[in-house]
């Protein structure tokens, strides 16, 4: 079994003085595996991906990088310690060209070989970059850009990347080209924690798939195995988890939103 | 087309170095020199404008705080008007160093208001200051070519802000292709996620803003050995500031020679407006006029309207009809 690179153990966290959102979250990833979060909206998806980049400190637990404790390390730091994280919706500097978005993503590279090397790298394992090299990035398609960020993502040669929804958006095409070079980044050995509202479509590509409610993984395990199990269906659908009680299903909200 | 883009502004700085030849009078090269002046300075602006975002109303501070350090080191201390030039301008940017940590922690609209706040202390400290700078009955500086008469001396400083203008241009087109240009225009569009990307955010602001102040401080060192008097409210005027945004915004902040074309611009119509009305306040409400309809209608300025990039299609791949038949196949 493949090394442990990026391990979230019993995190607690949250935003503010507000109630955590993350209650107690263990997750494990493996180098050259895709594990897929998925789960409602509120359950604590993006925070955990958050906990992990360093945008958000923990509030208890810990978040190991290859084996050593990283919590409350800046992203600037873990990103220079081989975790890369791309964000929610599209986050390319839009009046930049591509060549200067994925030059930026190697920014800490001083040796322009070395840099020059990824690049051509990174052009390779992403042909549209190689395609648009001159365009201007804001003016790409939802699809382009995010191969941009994967592209800009992938400059440090991280061993763990963090995705956050990479296919909101997108038309079913080119979520296909984002699913398949997350493929293609597995394949590199790249540790990969994806977070996902297109649940069965990544669980069918992942290869881990953890469930998460309330802040903790409800289910985990095989992720094919999870996109046949009935339970996340009914999760999705309204149903309850099983560990929360009839009583509580059962009592009717009060008015207003749900949180 | 290379050769033209070459060769183009060679021929404009030809016909510069030998516009005091060419114009009649020396009214003309005066208002030459003037508009030069602005121009180097807004370019100098630019470096932190252009390239951050952050727009600083407050650089007339560095204007003032080099022109009465030059006036300073000339009258007080006997130093020679060569090496008080740089030395009073080095002096500033240490200064904008020190202003600079301060100041760039805050963004938008806060850093424009602090940037005023700075430009209003310098002027209260030197109006204050009389034991010094002589407060609000100004300095006299004597004159470094005192052989000359008066449209020799708007001659030479014509070419010696030509100079500064050409120093200013040539840093600004080297940071615009140098990492750290990279790294500021990554502020300008997110400066978190540049911080996130490794880009050391903080130390090239005060960078930028230190060598932005650089050039201004050479431009009021200039000044003051060539109008010999310095007056503090207009040394350190909002005015200036204001020309230098205005300028900048007009011809185009992202453009090596867009301060330039808002200078020759601005500079000239300010003066016209001076002789044709007289001393009155009406050039000041044009100029607050003119920066309003650049700010609603013209935001990327006169150069990016002619140079606009064609975007061309934003997703080329195929059509749906080239689509289709490749499904079939």
């Amino acid at each position: 079994m493949s090394e442990v690179l990026l391990a979230l153990e019993n995190v607690v966290a949250g935003y503010g003085r507000a109630a955590p959102v993350l209650r107690g979250l263990t997750v494990t990833v493996r180098a050259g595996e895709v594990v897929c979060l998925v789960g409602p909206n509120g359950a604590g998806k993006s925070t955990a991906l958050k906990v992990a980049s360093g945008l958000l400190t923990a509030r208890s637990g810990r978040v190991l990088l290859s084996g050593k404790d990283v919590a409350g390390l800046s992203p600037q730091r873990l990103l220079g310690r081989g975790l890369a994280h791309v964000l929610q919706g599209h986050s390319v500097f839009r009046e930049m060209t591509v060549a200067e978005n994925v030059r930026l993503g190697g920014y800490t590279v001083r040796d322009q070989a070395v840099l020059n090397a990824r690049i051509e790298a990174v052009k390779e394992l992403f042909p549209v970059v190689a395609e648009r090299w001159g365009s201007v990035a804001g003016l790409l398609s939802g699809g382009q850009q995010k191969q941009v960020e994967f592209a800009r993502a992938l400059m440090l040669e991280p061993a763990v990347v963090l995705l956050d929804e990479p296919s909101m958006g997108l038309d079913p095409r080119n979520t296909q080209i984002v699913f398949d070079q997350i493929d293609l980044m597995r394949g590199a050995g790249v540790a990969v924690l994806l977070v996902e509202q297109n649940a069965r479509r990544a669980l069918e590509m992942a290869d881990v798939g953890c469930v998460l409610d309330l802040g903790r993984v409800h289910i985990s395990g095989p992720a094919r195995e999870l996109a046949a199990d009935p339970r996340l269906g009914r999760l999705y659908l309204g149903g309850v988890p099983s560990d929360r009680t009839a009583g509580d299903a059962a009592r009717p909200r009060p008015p207003g939103p749900a949180f | 087309m290379r050769t033209a883009s070459r060769g183009l502004p060679l021929l404009a700085a030809a016909l510069a170095i030998a516009y005091p030849w060419l114009v009649p009078n020396y009214y003309l090269v005066y208002a030459g020199a003037l508009t030069v002046m602005y121009a180097a300075m807004a370019t100098s602006w630019n470096l932190l404008g252009g390239f951050t975002g952050y727009v600083s109303l407050g650089h007339s501070a560095f204007f003032g705080l080099g022109a009465y350090g030059t006036g300073l080191l000339v009258t007080r201390l006997d130093v020679p008007w060569a090496l008080a030039l740089p030395v009073s301008a080095l002096l500033v940017t240490v200064f904008a160093v020190g202003v600079g940590v301060a100041a760039v922690r805050v963004r938008g609209a806060s850093f424009v208001i602090v940037s005023i706040a700075l430009v209003s202390m310098m002027n209260l400290v030197v109006q204050g200051w009389r034991s010094l700078t002589g407060g609000s009955t100004g300095l006299q500086v004597p004159s470094p070519f005192p052989d000359l008469h008066r449209g020799q001396t708007h001659m030479v400083f014509f070419h010696l802000f030509l100079v500064l203008l050409g120093l200013a241009l040539l840093s600004w087109w080297y940071v615009s292709r140098s990492r750290f240009g990279a790294g500021l225009r990554a502020i300008r569009e997110d400066e978190d996620k540049a911080e996130s990307l490794g880009v050391p955010t903080a130390a090239y602001k005060v960078a930028a803003f230190a060598l932005s102040a650089l050039f201004v401080a050479l431009a009021g060192g200039l000044y003051a050995l060539w109008f010999g008097s310095l007056d503090p409210i207009f040394m350190f005027s909002i005015l200036i500031g204001s020309y230098m945004v205005l300028m900048s915004l007009l011809g185009g902040v992202r453009h090596l020679y867009g301060p330039l074309l808002g200078a020759l611009i601005v500079a000239p119509a300010g003066e016209y407006f001076l002789i044709a009305l007289g001393e009155t306040q009406v050039h000041l409400a044009a100029t607050g006029v003119l920066l309003i309809l650049v700010v609603l209608f013209m935001p990327e300025g006169i150069l990016s309207r002619l140079t606009r990039r064609r975007p061309g299609p934003s997703i080329p791949e195929e059509s749906a009809g080239q689509r289709l038949e490749g499904a079939a196949r």
